[in-house]
């Protein structure tokens, strides 16, 4: 093999070396563009919500029909193992959702998420939207490898989950645009610290912006509103 | 646990260039992973080990991984850090426990985060 200019040389007589230097996510990062390209048609910003098991990422989302009424049209991509509870849930507040099962997979990749989109705009039947979100499969480490097309990638924390998190799990928070941590309605009852989760959180990923809410007293989804409505002014 | 999804996409990457050269057998797989990429190097070749048996053509491959160094840029003064830090020979400090004080080596005033480091790639495979 040539080490100097990574050419394709003769090993030896009947073996040979062939250079490659190919993302191994190559196939899924050309998806993800085409899945962009599409959202951009659509006129909507595409939201990837990333976190653990039962951060509440749905909640958020059912928080968010309530509060948005009239104000902002959303859509939503859920993808999980198993089970159509989630989207349930969401079309239960009036909002069209679509649920991908990847039977088995710990994230989401491009083409599931296309096969997501057809079926949403089925779903959607014409109506328009200003926001579609894609609800990962609650898993804080595997999802971050996926680009799926999306505008903005969300990563979420509860109060319960400890503020380690960040450090723990870094890879998630990389390529994050915004951190939110959820249930600050329980700061009282757990031994998590906000200024160790957005520190560390922003030791990674200088440029991440951060939110604190809770999804059930209200505190802080102005703030999570307004992050929404700057995206779509901007969009 | 997607190392299992990431290895599918390897071998069917694999498969493409050997077929593309006619090869009669793939002896070697060389990959370079981030070290940021959050992949468990010990899951990704368990997996190449057990999926590489479904192919005549990949059964006899081995696997290679480079691991290329943590790269932390400061937030101060912007210069990066790798691997091990000048000026500290007597006890060797690496970029990473810079990173974990949060004080850049170069000005003491910024902190480092981490640049890059999280792409995959395949890099060469050896044919016969």
């Amino acid at each position: 093999m040539c080490e100097t200019c990574g050419c394709q040389t003769q090993g030896s007589s009947d073996g040979k070396v062939v250079e490659v230097n190919r993302k191994l996510l190559e196939a899924n990062n050309l998806t993800a563009q085409e899945n962009r390209k599409h959202f951009d048609k659509m006129g909507v910003v595409a939201i990837n919500l990333i976190s653990s098991p039962g951060a509440g990422k749905t909640t958020l989302l059912e928080k968010t029909a309530e509060l948005a009424d009239g104000q902002l049209d959303f859509a939503v991509i859920e993808g999980d193992i198993e089970t159509q509870r989630d989207a349930e849930r969401i079309r239960a507040k009036g909002i069209p959702a679509v649920q991908i099962t990847t039977g088995g997979a710990c994230h989401l990749d491009a083409r599931l998420v296309h096969k997501g989109i057809h079926l949403l705009e089925g779903e959607m039947n014409k109506h328009g939207a200003d926001v579609i979100f894609i609800e990962n499969v609650g898993n804080l480490v595997c999802p971050a490898a996926f680009d799926l097309g999306e505008h903005k990638r969300v990563v979420m924390v509860s109060v319960p989950e400890g503020s380690d998190k960040p450090s723990k799990y870094p890879t998630a928070f990389m390529r994050a645009d915004l951190f939110i941590i959820t249930k600050i309605d329980l700061l009282p009852y757990f031994d998590f610290s906000v200024d160790e989760a957005i520190s560390s959180a922003k030791a990674i990923n200088p440029n991440l912006d951060t939110i604190t809410l809770s999804a059930v007293s209200g505190e802080g989804m102005d703030e999570w509103l307004s992050f929404l409505q700057g995206l779509v002014e901007t969009r | 646990m997607h190392e299992l999804s990431l290895v599918q996409e390897l071998l069917g990457q694999v498969m493409a260039v050997a077929k593309e050269h006619n090869a009669k057998r793939v002896t070697r797989v060389s990959v370079e992973i981030g070290p940021f990429a959050g992949v468990v190097l010990d899951s990704f070749d368990f997996a190449f080990e057990a999926l590489k048996g479904e192919s005549v053509l990949l059964e006899g491959a081995s696997l290679h991984i480079e691991t290329p160094p943590a790269i932390y840029r400061c937030t101060h003064c912007g210069a990066t850090t790798q691997e091990s830090v000048e000026g500290f020979e007597e006890s060797p400090l690496s970029a990473r426990d810079f990173f974990q004080r949060g004080r850049c080596p170069k000005c003491n005033k910024g902190e480092l985060y981490p640049v890059g480091g999280d792409e995959i790639l395949l890099k060469q495979i050896e044919l016969e």
